[in-house]
């Protein structure tokens, strides 16, 4: 899946969030977004995942425009992004929470429901244990039956990565995957973001946490104050002054 | 001419449903939710306006008499319910506003029984200006909702307690932090939000009936009216509420009598679906 | 005295149905639909009408509640976007519209006269006390499938995206799930409940007018549910029974006090619920069954 975004504008009242953005994502590529705070890289994903309109500019997934498709739409088009602050169903558990997120289930059509039970109980046993693989993996075991608003901040931030996996996308926009959780996690999730990255799902991923995000990206652009002020691999956009400029101010 | 008379009926029914909504629109604005009651505090202000007249002869002393009584209603329903419930869900306030209609309307039922009850207004010979017929009673309920809509204008803009009535409306926490009694602004706020539906109730009374239903009857047209005007907005409750007055007025000969509210609740869908912000209002999340 | 008993019995487990479908739709999906009685009117006039013309009671019946059911979706597609409060409205406003559409259209409705003559269920057996013990084994019946397919939808996948749904709307957007096409359908399940409570009702009084089809019905099931306790079946239970006891009391201290009017009865009525609602809502949200989630 491609994802090719053009000169995308949209502004708040007078405040321009995003001037002009524009990024090319080959298909199954591991690419970056970093940047100081306020630079609008957040902004970015909502207006790519259709939460927001854009102003101006075009978004095309695999060569067809995004415009027309809701923000719902547009996850079931393959492109699934998690949220920077985690927005976990607190009221269910874990497990439930990674359940809700697979798609496609029977069981979510009434008619369905009540003439092809047997259909419906099958596929929860298959969703149930998808979901126990990813709960195993992002070592989510302990708190599984536990109703997810009680999690830790950083737990949260795993849950909501975990849950954007069962719905299986094409490309994930990952909105700071990393930021509270432990290095050995993190190293984990950078291992299996390789894995399914090599399975073929593309990822744009934001995130501060530079040290991880070098290790797995190989391509990143930096973004300050709603523009794209550098891209390219990391050793290079790194020593780039402008770079520099943007996160510590001008050097006099 | 007869269009233009049908709109000048409108007008001063539009004053009516202007006046309404804006008491809808304030609670809204300031204590952010949609008081389902407002309708019969428009019937309160009716029968005060009703009894006094009886008692005293005078027109002008039942004004007063029946903006004190949906004033004086309306800070008690506050004190009593909403106060306690500021804070709690949408659910809540909305069915706890259903519940002092409710209780409104059942007051006036046994107090003054289900007859209509009219106005003894001395009748005269209407004005004839360029063909059009407009009584000095129209004259009058026109001239007084002027002075009515000019106070509370004059109040929110000029005096104190109207900033802080705007402070507490655009940001309820910055307000309260700079040191605005939110209580003060409460008592203000509803004692006004009583005498504005009294006016409005009043002048209904007197064009029509009065009955212990007759608020609740408008509750769907004030409703939109405030939102056709932009909830939060007053000029634009009050504009809203003349426009549709006249566009129900100009209606009946093609859809009847009856389906004048329908035609309410279909502005209200079409200022929903198609400019939720309505004609002044901020782009509020309505969705 | 049996007779008087089944008869309660009925009103009541009309009453229950009606409830439920308020259950599902507020207490499960949090929707605040106060046009309830809308889908009850339709569900009425349909099967009312249909009867008339002669087709078999339970085609009609079905029918009532399907084209109840289906009623729900302009509302919803119109109204499932607006926030809690504006969907009330709306919601109100669509009930109303559908009292003014019935008492206005005499050609269809015969107005405010209203439709009278509506054949029983179970005439065949011939009137008096077994056809209404069938009436009351068969509504009890509907009652019972009806409670239990709403557990049903509860506990299953869907239920699960409308528990999500409550609590992060947005973030169940992200995941692909279309929050409003849950809601519609929630929408039409209560709305078809209604609706064959319509049926039923048209069917029991034998004599439906626009006047029976007004908000206050909608707030009374409202009170059912918020006294017994929402979202939970066990509550809808407990807070009908309550209602039915309130309402049927109050006749009862009429024939004991004929001196009180019926309309002076009905204002006291009216007060009385606008009070329940209020003290409630203020002192007791999770009504006396408790609340089905702590929201």
């Amino acid at each position: 899946m491609s994802l090719e975004v053009r000169r995308v504008t949209k502004a708040f009242g007078g405040f321009c969030a995003l001037d002009e953005v524009s990024i090319a994502v080959e298909t199954d590529a591991l690419f970056g977004i970093i940047g100081p705070n306020g630079a609008g890289k957040s902004t970015l994903f909502s207006v790519l995942s259709g939460f927001m309109p854009a102003d101006a500019g075009e978004i095309l997934l695999d060569g067809h425009s995004l415009s027309r498709l809701s923000p719902h739409a547009r996850a079931r088009a393959g492109m699934v992004r998690t949220f920077q602050v985690p927005r976990e169903f607190r009221h269910l558990t874990v497990r439930e929470n990674l359940m809700v997120a697979a798609p496609g289930q029977t069981g979510e059509h009434l008619a369905s429901l009540f003439l092809r039970p047997g259909q419906v109980r099958r596929e929860e046993l298959r969703i149930a244990q998808q979901a126990e693989e990813i709960i195993e993996f992002l070592r989510l075991t302990t708190v599984a039956e536990l109703p997810s608003g009680s999690l830790s901040g950083g737990q949260k931030k795993l849950l909501e990565l975990g849950r954007a996996l069962m719905v299986a996308p094409k490309m994930l926009l990952l909105d700071e995957p990393f930021a509270g959780v432990n290095p050995v996690l993190t190293g984990m999730i950078v291992d299996r973001i390789r894995e399914l990255n090599a399975r073929g799902i593309g990822f744009v991923i934001i995130e501060h946490e530079l040290a991880a995000l070098t290790r797995l990206v190989p391509r990143l652009a930096v973004m300050d104050r709603g523009r794209i002020i550098a891209s390219g691999p990391p050793e290079k956009v790194l020593k780039d002054e402008r770079v520099r400029e943007a996160y510590l101010g001008a050097v006099t | 001419m007869f269009y233009l008379q049908l709109a000048l009926n409108g007008f001063i029914q539009g004053l009516v449903i202007g006046l309404g909504a804006l008491a809808i629109t304030l609670v809204f604005g300031i204590a952010r939710f949609a008081n389902a009651g407002t309708g019969d505090l428009l019937t309160a202000g009716a029968y005060g306006a009703l009894a006094t007249h009886k008692a005293t002869g005078s027109l002008v002393l039942a004004g007063i008499g029946g903006i004190a009584v949906a004033a004086v209603a309306s800070l008690l329903a506050y004190i009593l319910v909403f106060k306690r419930l500021m804070g709690r869900s949408v659910m809540a306030l909305l069915l706890a506003s259903i519940g002092v209609g409710f209780a409104i309307r059942a007051f006036h039922g046994l107090l003054y029984g289900h007859s209509q009850y009219v106005f003894q207004i001395p009748l005269s010979r209407p004005y004839v200006f360029f063909g059009l017929r407009i009584s000095a009673l129209d004259l009058a309920l026109m001239l007084t909702t002027a002075l009515a809509v000019a106070m509370l204008f004059a109040i929110l803009h000029f005096t104190a307690i109207g900033r802080q009535m705007r402070a507490v409306a655009d940001n309820r926490e910055l307000a309260r932090v700079s040191g605005i009694t939110v209580g003060r602004v409460m008592t203000a706020l509803w004692l006004l939000v009583g005498a504005v539906s009294a006016v409005a109730g009043i002048i209904l009374g007197m064009k029509t009936v009065v009955t212990p239903e007759m608020g609740w009857d408008m509750l769907l047209p004030l409703f939109a009216a405030a939102i056709f005007g932009g909830i939060g907005s007053p000029a634009g409750a009050v504009l809203a509420g003349i426009l549709l007055g006249i566009a129900q007025e100009l209606s009946t000969p093609f859809v009847g009598f009856t389906y004048k509210i329908a035609l309410a609740f279909a502005v209200m869908l079409f200022v929903l679906l198609i400019r939720p912000q309505g004609l002044f209002g901020t782009i509020e999340r309505v969705r | 005295m049996e007779g008087y008993l089944v008869a309660i019995g009925i009103v009541v487990l009309i009453n229950v149905l009606l409830a439920l479908g308020l259950t599902l739709q507020y207490g499960r999906t949090g929707l605040i639909n106060f046009g309830h009685v809308g889908f009850f009117a339709i569900g009425a006039y349909t099967s009312a009408l249909l009867a008339l013309q002669g087709v078999p009671l339970v085609i009609s019946f079905v029918a009532a509640g399907a084209f109840a059911a289906v009623s729900a979706w302009p509302v919803g597609m119109v109204s499932l976007r607006l926030r809690d409060d504006y969907f009330a409205i709306v919601t109100l406003g669509f009930s109303e519209t559908v009292r003014i559409v019935i008492s206005s259209e005499k050609w269809l409705t015969n107005g405010m006269q209203g439709i009278p003559g509506l054949p029983r269920l179970y005439e065949g057996i011939g009137g008096g006390l077994p056809a209404q013990l069938a009436v009351l084994v068969t509504l009890a019946l509907v009652v019972i499938a009806s409670a239990t397919m709403i557990q049903r939808i509860t506990n299953s996948p869907f239920g699960r995206v409308i528990e999500a749904i409550r609590d992060n709307e947005e973030a169940v957007t992200a995941l692909g799930k279309n929050p409003a096409s849950f809601k519609l359908r929630v929408l039409a399940v209560g709305a078809g409940l209604a609706g064959v409570a319509g049926a039923f009702y048209a069917h029991y009084i034998t004599f439906i007018v626009p006047d029976q089809f007004g908000p206050i019905v909608t707030f009374y099931v409202w009170m059912a549910i918020i006294i017994g306790g929402v979202g939970r079946i066990s509550g809808t239970l407990v807070g009908t029974a309550i209602l039915m006891l309130f309402l049927e009391g109050s006749r009862f201290i009429r024939d004991l006090i004929p001196a009180i009017p019926e309309v002076e009865m009905a204002s006291i009525r009216l007060g009385v619920i606008g009070i329940a609602l209020i003290l409630f809502v203020t002192y007791r949200p999770q009504g006396l069954m408790g609340d089905y989630t702590q929201r």
